[in-house]
């Protein structure tokens, strides 16, 4: 919780912090992209419908032309139909009495015509026949006299020889309403002769409702007009609405000519004017909304990313800040992961470590066995130490350092373990100076041990000091002596026979004190006890652990079975060994050997019975061995090849090895290094 | 082969062959020797002269490491007694003394001789340690006549004597003692015998030398 707090703060506050311009810039841009596609979107839209209004209305407005076209057929056939009917009237000859009953059933048929007359060719009125339907409209004005637009019809008819038709004209009616009303005149043939006229005064409403359909008047309001628009007659229901079609058609009729107008009143326009704008509207809706849906989640998408590259950016900043060394290996023991530090750690680059398996480039050689083993047995479920373990890495360079581990299992997000994290921390600072206070311990101890030695150096240069100073007085005395002018010879003779027994005596109590010093170590055969080897080795393997880890050493030792106890001096013999382990371990100390181990090994060596049995040590090291020259100045007191070193180990080792009654001697050992190999005898067994 | 200078040699060693090497060495370069076999038997010699130094030139070969009181503890009780120049001291030090030999140099030894030394090297130290006794020896015996000669001087002849050392003419001495110029004179000159000089300007010189 701690560490997600900050991250999240942390990435919106940079976010905003270091990105504005670009930010700001792209929301702009989103933005106008949006706007661009809504008024894309919305112009498609808009001229979907527009398009489709204009399409509905050409489809109104032709199927209004078509008919008005069918009107005027069925006018026009209708008047035709009337005019056969009216023919008819004529047939047989009739009287005028016997017309009137065929003409006043016929008016009572069409109930358009409100009068049907018999006019000799001279227009004279023969008969007449009313509608029964309404009042007569001619009553008042009277027929007698031949009204002008008969007389035009007639003429026409004349001039034709055939029906014809006079312009209509307003008959007013007693209840004070009126009617527009059109003669018609049928000219009557007797042979060629023209025996007289048939006139019919339609009412030209009524031609409407009886000419037209049923469906045709119920939809359209019907009107006859004049050229000039002036409406005559008009038929059909009158509908609200704020769109009207109207078609026109001209109906040429013999001596007249009408226009049959046909409105249709429409509703306003639907927004939707059918299904396919309808559906097309709500797809691109539809469309819009899954875009902006779809918007939405990628800018949700987006932020999630934008983040997620944030707190992966914070995660690399944290691990590539740390000290501690991370590693994941998958089960297989493959490096998967690793972060800077421990690249710096180890020396190798990341593209080095990654996908190495078994033994990894950062095992020591000697070790890699080692490693394996502990590897196998923590993928075999054993979970490593909470607190974690130490082990020992090697650089690139082959420099080896002690590292602590801390190990955990690797479980990714479905809880299957895939693999192990390791942290590991380079703990050789701090095993530098823990290896420092114990080493100040160890050489306490070593000097205490040594103080002997010591002051029995200085005790022994002052002792020689004293007699070689002597001798060197006598004998620069007498050189002055003979160098000075002669004297008496006798004298000079008798002087220097003085300081000549002097320097002897001086010579002889320099050879004392070396006596001494045998005779001291002499003494040290007194304190030989009977050990056994392992207690030996048991005594000096704590001090040369400690060396071991500091120059990254494996130590190994064999102590064969049944191996007796040595006779020896102790503290001397533990001494030798200690020597030839130190001296083994730093002959090793070099980045060029990349295999450290030391063996220290003890056998009982086979003896044929007569000599006393005898036990072997040996020490062998992997360095570089012992070059010739080397070899030849080994044992030579004060010949050394360390820079602190005083060359003096190898040479006490070998006068403890002789005084032992052994001799240390050295091989090269194999494949490489040096061993040193010493016998000492074998305790006699009581 | 008797020794010729008049010098003393004080070898200071509790090695007794080492003792008579070094005094056989110094007898074959004609250098009188005396050996003392421990510190202490060199105090009782100096305290037998009364802490006074030798009459002789004289120097010290001194052995570091003694048992009892060490060579450098000698050294410090002549600091003391302000006898560590006129007896100039050479140590002898053994390899591992030698820091501590150098410090005791510092400190105003004449030298250090490691053991074991090359004879004549030592020898010749111990002339040229001679030589400077022998001239610190020189000066104070000259500072010591003075003082000498000038306890013989009257409380008035001593009065013009410091005046004429601060180079004043006799009739001004004679104004600043409110004597005549004549008795001024007849001081002057007892004062010229009696410290055996001859001028103002050699009396001065003498003066200058020992200022007590």
């Amino acid at each position: 919780m701690r560490q997600d707090a900050p991250a999240d703060s942390g990435s919106s506050d940079t976010s905003k912090l270091l990105l504005p311009a670009p930010q700001s810039a792209s929301t702009m841009r989103r933005r106008t992209l949006w706007g661009v596609l809504v008024l894309l979107v919305a112009g498609l839209l808009a001229i979907v419908v527009w398009l489709a209004g204009i399409y509905e209305a050409n489809q109104v407005q032709a199927r209004l032309e078509r008919d008005v076209a069918e009107a005027v057929g069925d006018v026009r056939a209708f008047f035709e139909h009337n005019a056969q009917g009216l023919q008819a009237l004529q047939h047989a000859d009739p009287t005028p009495n016997s017309w009137v009953i065929d003409a006043s059933a016929f008016v009572r048929e069409h109930r358009e015509i409100l009068r049907v007359e018999w006019r000799d060719s001279s227009l004279r009125l023969q008969a007449h026949a009313d509608t029964p339907f309404r009042a007569p409209a001619f009553e008042h004005q009277g027929r007698r006299e031949v009204p002008s637009e008969v007389a035009v019809a007639c003429a026409n008819a004349r001039r034709f020889s055939g029906p014809a038709y006079a312009s209509s004209y307003f008959v007013s009616m007693a209840d004070g309403l009126g009617q527009e009303v059109m003669e018609f005149c049928l000219p009557l043939q007797n042979g060629t002769k023209l025996a007289g006229y048939l006139i019919a005064s339609y009412a030209l409403r009524d031609v409407l409702e009886s000419a037209l359909t049923r469906p045709m008047t119920r939809n359209y309001q019907i009107s006859f007009t004049e050229g000039d628009g002036t409406r005559l007659a008009v038929f059909g229901s009158s509908r609200r609405g704020s769109r009207v079609f109207t078609a026109r058609q001209l109906m040429d009729l013999p001596g007249t000519t009408l226009v049959l107008r046909m409105d249709s009143w429409r509703a306003a326009p639907d927004l939707f004017p059918n299904v396919l704008t309808a559906l097309l509207t709500a797809m691109s809706i539809a469309l819009v909304a899954v875009l902006g849906l779809l918007g939405e989640d990628m800018r949700r998408r987006f932020r999630a990313e934008h983040e997620l590259a944030d707190v992966l950016a914070f995660r690399k900043a944290m691990e590539d800040s740390l000290v501690t060394g991370l590693r994941a290996r998958d089960l297989q023991g493959r490096t998967t992961y690793v972060n800077p530090a421990f690249c710096q750690m180890v020396g190798f680059t990341a593209d080095e470590l990654l996908g190495a398996g078994t033994p990894a480039p950062y095992w020591p050689p000697e070790s890699g066995e080692e490693y394996r083993q502990r590897q196998l047995v923590r993928h075999t479920g054993n979970a490593p130490p909470r607190e974690g373990y130490e082990s020992v890495f090697m650089r690139k360079d082959g420099s080896r350092f002690p590292v602590l581990i801390i190990e955990a299992p690797l479980i990714n997000a479905q809880g299957v373990q895939t693999g192990w994290m390791s942290a590991l921390l380079d703990i050789s600072e701090q095993r530098r100076v823990e290896e420092l206070s114990r080493a100040g311990l160890e050489r306490l101890q070593a000097t205490a041990r040594l103080a002997t030695v010591g002051e029995m150096a200085s005790l022994l240069s002052h002792e020689l000091n004293q007699p070689l100073a002597a001798i060197s007085g006598y004998a620069t005395g007498s050189l002055n002596l003979l160098r000075s002018e002669p004297q008496d010879g006798a004298a000079i003779a008798a002087e220097l026979g003085v300081a000549l027994q002097r320097i002897a005596e001086q010579s002889q109590r320099a050879g004392k004190v070396i006596k001494s010093v045998h005779d001291y170590v002499r003494r040290r055969d007194q304190v030989r006890e009977a050990v056994a080897p392992q207690a030996l080795l048991d005594a000096i393997l704590p001090l040369v652990h400690l060396q071991a880890r500091q120059l990254s050493v494996r130590v190994q030792t064999e102590v064969e079975a049944g191996t007796p106890s040595v006779q020896c001096d102790r503290t001397m013999v533990e001494q030798v060994l200690l020597n030839l382990a130190r001296n083994g371990m730093q002959a090793m100390d070099s980045p060029k050997i990349p295999e450290r181990s030391l063996l220290i090994r003890v056998r009982a060596l086979q003896t044929n019975g007569s000599s006393k049995k005898r036990v072997e040590f040996s020490v062998a090291d992997q360095g570089e061995g012992i070059s010739p020259e080397v070899q030849q100045q080994l044992f030579k007191p004060f010949f050394t090849t360390k820079p602190e070193g005083m060359g003096l180990g190898l040479s006490l080792c070998r006068t403890v090895v002789e005084q032992h009654g052994g001799s240390l001697e050295f091989a090269a050992n194999s494949p490489r290094g040096t061993v040193f190999t010493f016998a000492l005898p074998a305790a006699e067994v009581a | 082969m008797e020794p010729v200078i008049d010098a003393r040699v004080f070898v200071v060693d509790d090695d007794a062959s080492v003792r008579e090497a070094l005094a056989w060495l110094l007898r074959s370069r004609r250098l009188h020797s005396e050996a003392f076999e421990s510190a202490p038997a060199f105090q009782q010699q100096i305290e037998g002269a009364a802490g006074a130094p030798p009459e002789q030139a004289c120097c010290l070969l001194l052995d570091v490491r003694m048992p009892g009181m060490s060579g450098l503890a000698l050294f410090d009780w002549l600091i003391e007694r302000e006898l560590h120049r006129a007896i100039p001291v050479i140590f002898l030090t053994g390899h591992g003394d030698v820091p501590m030999a150098v410090e005791a140099v510092k400190r105003g030894a004449f030298d250090f001789c490691e053991k074991p030394f090359s004879g004549n090297a030592l020898v010749d130290r111990v002339e040229q340690a001679l030589a400077l006794s022998a001239l610190l020896l020189q000066a104070r015996r000259q500072a010591a006549r003075v003082r000498v000669r000038q306890a013989e001087l009257t409380e008035r002849e001593r009065d013009v004597m410091r005046l004429v050392v601060g180079g004043l003419p006799n009739k001004l001495i004679a104004d600043r003692l409110n004597i005549s110029i004549r008795t001024v004179e007849v001081h002057r000159s007892r004062v010229f015998d009696k410290m055996e000089v001859k001028s103002a300007v050699e009396l001065a010189n003498l003066l200058r030398d020992d200022p007590s």
